[in-house]
């Protein structure tokens, strides 16, 4: 399921369709995935970005083509395209903005159009902000659509390996697969002479006097 | 009123118990996978510091800090090569955020104006691939941060003294190699038997450390085959 000038690779890859509303936070979920940052600033996605990402788990080594599609509709580009062949996928909401709510069913019927019968994940994003809209008992639809429902934040990363686990085990049919430790590989032997360690010397001392990102961060801004 | 109010709306902001109750449809799985034997690439190594930290990385182009992950920082030395690597994994997805090996001369030092961070440049290894990096790691505790700090710089200053004793000791070495030399070819010239027995001693260290990396990178393979064969 990768792209034409994605490399293929020798473990289990599936194709996950990542859909909703504009700003509800599915770039942000990615990119907090595949590098650990977190971003604040909003960018709409245009058409689709397919990122490949790694787990691994005591069944191997599997891998996600995360198709982060754009939620806001002028940036649409192909839209239900880029669903066929989704092998698994993910409906994002923001429980801050109750219409990302209930635009939720319109995501899940064009979603099933195209791809039948495959494990989806609900989730509610930005759980950590103080005054939400969509309490977790209004959410009700995941039961009615038989999909499974997680409340996530990307920002504090409560459950945001639940989606990929749940998806994991469905595709595989074991409830009993998790994520184990991957191998760290020994590293490599460098030697730094002295004019680079003291470039990285005045670089350090630089960057030691910005500030962290979250350093006093308690508040969703 | 106000703190009832409070209260209540702290029940529902909490976790749902059932949180994580399936409400997910049956559906055929696509793959059918073999358990395969994990290796963590640390079985040779002890830890001499283990805490909970949270990792940035510097982006020299934004000029900011960046967040690469909240988890477990470890220092771990070799059992037999005494190398001491620094580390660190996201929690839950057990992902590498930091590995690295602590040089002699490597410095870590305090973060401007916040005593539970210090900051440290590396090349990193976490991606598979060397990549020069501007780390800051935030504790929970002041402690924390000068318990790490303490370890680390001692690491780094033992290295740099082993090295000297090192560079000495090899030094001795080469001599004594000019020597073992020296009688090899005039042993050779007599008979060629005893060449084997002196090859021995000339690069005693170096077939340790290609045995741990034939190992740690030898596993990943053999899991990557089990899972071809049940796809």
């Amino acid at each position: 399921m990768a792209l034409p000038n994605q490399q293929t690779v020798d473990y289990p890859s599936f194709k996950l369709v990542i859909v909703g509303d504009g700003g509800t936070g599915k770039t942000t979920f990615v990119k907090r995935h595949l590098t650990g940052e977190f971003e604040k600033k909003y960018e709409p996605t245009i058409g689709v970005e397919v990122h490949p990402l790694d787990f691994f788990t005591n069944c191997g080594k599997i891998r996600f083509y995360c198709w982060d599609t754009a939620g806001q509709e002028k940036f649409g580009g192909l839209r239900d395209g880029y669903y066929i062949h989704g092998q698994c996928a993910i409906i994002m909401f923001d429980v801050t903005a109750r219409l990302t709510y209930k635009n939720v069913p319109t995501w899940h019927r064009d979603l099933c159009r195209v791809c039948e019968n495959i494990p989806i994940v609900l989730c509610g994003n930005k759980v950590d902000v103080k005054n939400r809209q969509v309490k977790a008992k209004q959410v009700t639809f995941h039961r009615k659509k038989n999909l499974q429902y997680y409340e996530i934040s990307a920002k504090s990363n409560y459950n945001f390996e639940k989606p990929f686990l749940y998806l994991a085990r469905k595709l595989a049919g074991d409830p009993n697969l998790h994520f184990v430790e991957s191998p760290a590989l020994a590293p490599p032997e460098v030697h730094i002479d002295l004019a680079a360690q003291q470039q990285h010397e005045a670089e350090l001392a630089a960057a030691a006097s910005q500030p962290l990102p979250d350093d006093d961060d308690d508040t969703f801004e | 009123m106000s703190s009832a109010d409070a209260e209540h709306r702290e029940d529902e902001e909490a976790p749902l118990a059932g949180d994580d109750e399936d409400t997910g449809a049956q559906v055929a799985p696509i793959v059918r996978l073999e358990e395969v034997a994990v290796t963590t690439g640390e079985e040779d190594e002890d830890a001499i510091l283990d805490l909970k930290a949270k990792l940035y990385r510097f982006d020299k182009d934004g000029n900011q800090w960046k967040e690469r992950g909240a988890g477990t920082v470890k220092l771990l030395k070799h059992k037999k090569t005494g190398k001491v690597r620094l580390v660190m994994r996201q929690s839950k997805t057990l992902k590498i955020c930091a590995n690295h090996l602590v040089l002699p001369k490597m410095t870590v030092q305090e973060h401007a104006g916040n005593e539970k961070s210090s900051v440290w440049h590396a090349t990193d290894f976490a991606d598979g691939e060397l990549k020069e990096e501007l780390f800051c790691i935030r504790f929970a505790s002041i402690e924390n941060n000068r318990l790490f700090m303490e370890k680390f710089q001692e690491v780094a200053e033992s290295l740099s003294t082993e090295e000297e004793n090192e560079d000495a000791t090899k030094a001795a070495g080469l001599l004594e190699n000019l020597s073992v030399e020296e009688r090899k070819t005039k042993e050779k010239a007599e008979v060629e038997a005893p060449a084997a027995a002196t090859s021995g001693t000339v690069k005693e260290d170096a077939p340790a450390e290609e045995k741990v990396e034939e190992k740690a990178e030898g596993k990943v393979p053999a899991a990557a085959e089990e899972e071809k064969k049940d796809t």
